[in-house]
C-alpha cells in the first residue's frame, strides 16, 4: 500500500504527498499533461525539443541545473508520446530548492535564442544517436505510420524528420508554453520525510502565485478501426532480418489494457513464454523473439518483434507465429501458466515500489488517470483476471485485419 | 511576495549514516554478506565467480556464463526457465574482465527454493550440444550487430589500446571467437571457475539466521581455495588511432588512460576534478561541447575501477563533422584545469553536489550494499567514505590544478575514434 495525500491549489495544480521516514532525500516530480500527440502534424517532435528548453534558464532563474547541484541534489526529464515528466532527487533538507526552481520554470521560461538554438542542434545529434546510427534504430520512425492512420501516435517522439526540429521558432516555443505548462495542466508530487502541513506551505509558497488557466481540450484524431492487414519491407544495411508484429489493444484506462499486458507476457515475456519457447527453442527460427505493449494511454499496440535466425525465411516464420496465436485463441491456457505470470508481475511491482522516485512518479501516472490510488488497485486488477479473458482478449485482437507488419531485410545477411 | 531571485537557503550534509552489512565467513578467504534490514518483500542474492574474461585467452567466459542454466541430464532450458518463472525469479548476469557475477532477484518467501533449484541446475550443467550451437548462433549475430554500432567499434579499439601492454586485458571479440568451441573446454572452465570458483555472496533481504545458514549450505561447496590475484600494472598505448566507417552520421570518440583505483592516495581528491571536467550535467564538457556549441547528445568522463587498477575516460558520440572541432575543445578544457584555478563557486558547487550523490549513495539498503561492494572489491571498509568525505571538506583549487597537471597529460593519453 503507497499511502498519499492530495491537495488542489487554487490556480488548478494538482499536489500528491507521499510520505517515506526511511530516507533521508526528497523527490519533485512534475508531469505535464503533453506529449507528441498534441502536436501538429507540421511540427513533430515539438514537445520533446521543448523539454530540452525547460533547462534553458526560467524567468528569475538564469540556470536551472547549477542551484539543483548545489543543493546536492540531480534532476532529468523525459518526453513520451503522452505526457512530458520531469523530476528532481535532493537531500530531504533543501526540497524548496527543487520547488523554487520547478515553480519559477511553470511561471515563465527566459525564452533565450540561444537556449533554442543550442539544443536545436543538441536534440538533432540525439535524432542521429538513437534512431539513424544505430543498427534497427529507425524501426519505430517507419512502423508508427504503418500502425496507425489518423492517430497522432503515428509519429515517434523525437519526431517525423529533422527538418522539423530544424524549423521550429522561438513564437512555436512560447505558444506551446502558454498552452500546456500551466498549474491544471500538471499533477505534482513531493516525497520524503516531511509533515504534511510543511508540504502545503511550501507548496502554496512557490506555486500559489503562478497565474491559473484554463487546462487545454484534447481533441484529437481518432483511429478507425483498423479494416484490414497491413504489410511493409525496407531493405537496410543491418546483419539480420528483424520483425516486428503490432496488435491495436484497449486503451489504458480500459480494464482489459491488464488483460492485454498478461496476454504479452504469456506470448513472450520471458524464456518460459510460448513465443521464445515454440519459435527459438523448438523450431529455431529466431535467434530471439519477445512480445510487450506500448503503455500508451489512447489505443496503443501489443508489439511481437525480434530476429530471425541465419537461413530461415519470413515465411516459416510467419506460419509459426500465427501456429502459436492460434492455439492461445483455441484454449484457455492453465492456471498453472497464469501462476506463473501473476508471481512475476507481483515480484516486478515489489521492486519497483522500493524506490522514491518510481512511487511519486507512478502516483503521478495514476493521478494522470484519474486517481492516484490507482497505483493501490492494480493488484486487485491482476487478480481478477482468469485464463477465459485472457483467451477472450487473444480471439479480439490477436487477428490478422488488426495486425501490421513490419520486416527489416538485411541487406547484408549472408556476408 | 516571495523573492524568485534568490535560491533557499541550504543546508549542508552534515552526517551520513553508512551501515555495514553482517560478514560471514564461508571459508576463510570467502565470504558472505548480509545486509538484513530491509523493509518489504524483496530480496537480492549475488554470486561471485573467479570467472571473469580475462581467465581464458577466448569467448569461454561468456559463453559459460550464458550456458549455466541451459539444461541438466533431467532437465531442459525450458524446464529450468518454467521452474525459475513459476517461483518469481528474475536473473541477471554481469561479466566483467575480472569476474563473473550472478544475480537473483525475488519474495523472500521463494528465495531458498530458487536458490536451491538453481545451483543445482548449475552444478549438473551439461553443455548440450545443440544449446551451445544455439548460443553461439545468437552470439555471433549480435556480434555482427554491434560491429554495425560507431559507439562499439570504438570502445573495441579502445580497449585494446587501453589495456595495450597486457595480451589478456586487451583481449576483444571476433568473429572467429564464435567457432571451434568445445564441450570440453566449456565444461573445463566451469568446473575450474564456477564450481571451484565462488569469491563471494551477497545477500539483500529480511532472511532468517536459519536461510543465511541454508544459504551457505548450499553454495558453499563451490568456495574458491586460495588467494585470487589480478593484475597490478598495464600501460596504455599513447597515440591517436581511428576506424574507418562509412555511411555513419556520427562519429564514436573515447580518450583515456590507465590510472589508478580506490587505493590510489590521489583517487578522492582526482574524483573532484573528474567531477568537474566531466561527471555531471552542469560539467565543462557538457558545458563547453553539448549546451555551448551542440554538437552531441552527450560527454562525459569517468574512473572505471578494477581490483588492483583503474582507468581515466572521456566517451561521447558527435556529428561526424565536428569531430576535429570537438577533441579540440576536449583538449581546451584539459589545459584550462591544468592553468586556471577552479573558481571556488564552481568548486563549492561540486562539493555540495557530490556530498548530496554520496548520501543518495547510501539511501535505502540495495543502494547501501552496492556503496559497501564497491570499497570491498578493493580490500576497504565503509571507513573509505568517512575519509572521501574529509578529503571533498579540504580540497582546494590548488590541489584540482596540481592533479590536472599531474595526470592530464594529452601526450599520455590514447585517442580512439569510429565513424
Amino acid at each position: 500500500m503507497i499511502e498519499f495525500e492530495k491537495f488542489k491549489l487554487e490556480n488548478g495544480l494538482t499536489v500528491l504527498f507521499h510520505k517515506d521516514i526511511t530516507t533521508p532525500m526528497a523527490v519533485v516530480n512534475t508531469l505535464y499533461d503533453v506529449g507528441a500527440r498534441d502536436e501538429n502534424e507540421d511540427k513533430t517532435g515539438f514537445a520533446h525539443l521543448f523539454e530540452h528548453l525547460m533547462f534553458g534558464g526560467s524567468i528569475n532563474i538564469p540556470d536551472f541545473d547549477a542551484p539543483l547541484q548545489n543543493a546536492g541534489g540531480e534532476n532529468n526529464a523525459f518526453t513520451s508520446n503522452d505526457i512530458t515528466n520531469y523530476y528532481d532527487v535532493l537531500p530531504a533538507n533543501n526540497l524548496e530548492t527543487a520547488l523554487w526552481l520547478e515553480s519559477d520554470r511553470m511561471l515563465s521560461l527566459a525564452f533565450t535564442p540561444k537556449s533554442l538554438e543550442v539544443q536545436r542542434s543538441v536534440v538533432i545529434e540525439e535524432f542521429k544517436q538513437r534512431y539513424l546510427n544505430q543498427p534497427y534504430g529507425d524501426v519505430w520512425l517507419e512502423l508508427r505510420p504503418l500502425a496507425y492512420t489518423k492517430h497522432p501516435y503515428k509519429w515517434a517522439t523525437i519526431g517525423k524528420e529533422l527538418k522539423h526540429i530544424e524549423d521550429a521558432t522561438m513564437e512555436d516555443v512560447k505558444a506551446f508554453f502558454n498552452k500546456y505548462y500551466i498549474p491544471s495542466n500538471a499533477i505534482l508530487c513531493v516525497a520524503g520525510n516531511f509533515e504534511l502541513d510543511y508540504v502545503k506551505n511550501v507548496v502554496e509558497k512557490w506555486y500559489g502565485s503562478i497565474p491559473s488557466a484554463i487546462k487545454p481540450p484534447r481533441i484529437l484524431p481518432v483511429e478507425p478501426e483498423q479494416e484490414s492487414y497491413r504489410e511493409k519491407t525496407i531493405e537496410r544495411d543491418v546483419p539480420t532480418n528483424a520483425f516486428y508484429y503490432t496488435f491495436k489493444m484497449p486503451e489504458r484506462r480500459d480494464p482489459a489494457y491488464y488483460i492485454a499486458d498478461v496476454l504479452s507476457d504469456a506470448l513472450g515475456r520471458e524464456k518460459s513464454s510460448r513465443l521464445f519457447v515454440s519459435l527459438k527453442k523448438e523450431k529455431q527460427i529466431v535467434s530471439n523473439i519477445s512480445a510487450y505493449i506500448t503503455g500508451s494511454l489512447d489505443h496503443g499496440l501489443l508489439v511481437i518483434s525480434g530476429k530471425l535466425n541465419q537461413g530461415k525465411t519470413f515465411e516459416e516464420l510467419d506460419v509459426a507465429l500465427w501456429n502459436v496465436l492460434n492455439e492461445m485463441k483455441q484454449n484457455a491456457i492453465s492456471d498453472e501458466e497464469l501462476d506463473r505470470l501473476m508471481i512475476k508481475i507481483r515480484t516486478e511491482k515489489a521492486f519497483s515500489e522500493q524506490g522514491l522516485l518510481n512511487r511519486a512518479m507512478n502516483l503521478c501516472s495514476f493521478e494522470l488517470l484519474g486517481d492516484a490510488n490507482g497505483i493501490n488497485e492494480e493488484k486487485e486488477i491482476y487478480d481478477a483476471i482468469e485464463p477465459n479473458h485472457i483467451q477472450e482478449m487473444a480471439k479480439s485482437i490477436l487477428i490478422k485485419t488488426n495486425c501490421s507488419l513490419l520486416k527489416v531485410k538485411a541487406t547484408k545477411d549472408g556476408k | 511576495m516571495v523573492n524568485r531571485k534568490i535560491q533557499p537557503l541550504l543546508t549542508p550534509i552534515d552526517n551520513i549514516d553508512f551501515i555495514e552489512p553482517l560478514v560471514y565467513d564461508i571459508t576463510k578467504e570467502v565470504k558472505l554478506f548480509f545486509m538484513k534490514e530491509v523493509p518489504n518483500e524483496t530480496c537480492r542474492i549475488d554470486l561471485y565467480f573467479d570467472a571473469g574474461n580475462i581467465r581464458s585467452e577466448k569467448g569461454i567466459p561468456s559463453f559459460v556464463n550464458a550456458l549455466l542454466l541451459s539444461g541438466t541430464k533431467e532437465l531442459t532450458a525450458t524446464q529450468i526457465s518454467n521452474q525459475i518463472d513459476a517461483l518469481g525469479g528474475f536473473l541477471d548476469s554481469g561479466l566483467s574482465a575480472e569476474n563473473a557475477v550472478f544475480s537473483l532477484y525475488c519474495l523472500r518467501e521463494n528465495v531458498l527454493k530458487l536458490m536451491q533449484f538453481i545451483v543445482h541446475s548449475m552444478d549438473n550443467v551439461m553443455f548440450h550440444e545443440g544449446e551451445v550451437a544455439e548460443l553461439l548462433a545468437d552470439k555471433k549475430q549480435s556480434f555482427l550487430t554491434n560491429m554495425e554500432k560507431v559507439s562499439y567499434i570504438c570502445q573495441r579499439e579502445f580497449q585494446q589500446k587501453l589495456f595495450n601492454s597486457s595480451e589478456i586485458y586487451s583481449k576483444v571479440a571476433n568473429e572467429s571467437y564464435y567457432e571451434n568451441v568445445t564441450q570440453h573446454e566449456l565444461k573445463k572452465f566451469f568446473h575450474d571457475h564456477y564450481q571451484n570458483g565462488l569469491t563471494k555472496v551477497v545477500v539483500v533481504g529480511d532472511l532468517a539466521q536459519d536461510e543465511i545458514d541454508d544459504l551457505i549450505d548450499t553454495v558453499g561447496k563451490w568456495a574458491k581455495i586460495g588467494e585470487t590475484t589480478f593484475e597490478r600494472t598495464i600501460k596504455n598505448l599513447p597515440g591517436v588511432f581511428h576506424i574507418d566507417k562509412p555511411n555513419a552520421v556520427q562519429t564514436a570518440i573515447r580518450v583515456g588512460k590507465i590510472l589508478f583505483n580506490k587505493k590510489h592516495e590521489d583517487y578522492n581528491d582526482f574524483l573532484v576534478l573528474n567531477t568537474i571536467f566531466g561527471d555531471y550535467f552542469g560539467s565543462r564538457l557538457m558545458a563547453n561541447i553539448r549546451e555551448d556549441k551542440g554538437y552531441t547528445y552527450g560527454i562525459g568522463s569517468m574512473v572505471a575501477e578494477y581490483n588492483n587498477i583503474g582507468y581515466f575516460l572521456i566517451a561521447t558520440e558527435v556529428g561526424k563533422e565536428v569531430k576535429e572541432a570537438t577533441i579540440t575543445e576536449i583538449q581546451n578544457e584539459i589545459n584550462r584545469l591544468k592553468t586556471e584555478l577552479v573558481e571556488p563557486e564552481e568548486l563549492a558547487l561540486v562539493k555540495n553536489y557530490l556530498l548530496g550523490q554520496l548520501l543518495k549513495s547510501a539511501d535505502g539498503p540495495y543502494s547501501m550494499t552496492d556503496l559497501f561492494l564497491s570499497a570491498e572489491a578493493q580490500g576497504l571498509d565503509l571507513e573509505f567514505y568517512n575519509k572521501a568525505i574529509h578529503d571533498l571538506n579540504a580540497i582546494t583549487p590548488e590541489r584540482i590544478k596540481e592533479l590536472a597537471v599531474k595526470y592530464l597529460n594529452w601526450d599520455e593519453m590514447s585517442v580512439v575514434s569510429a565513424g
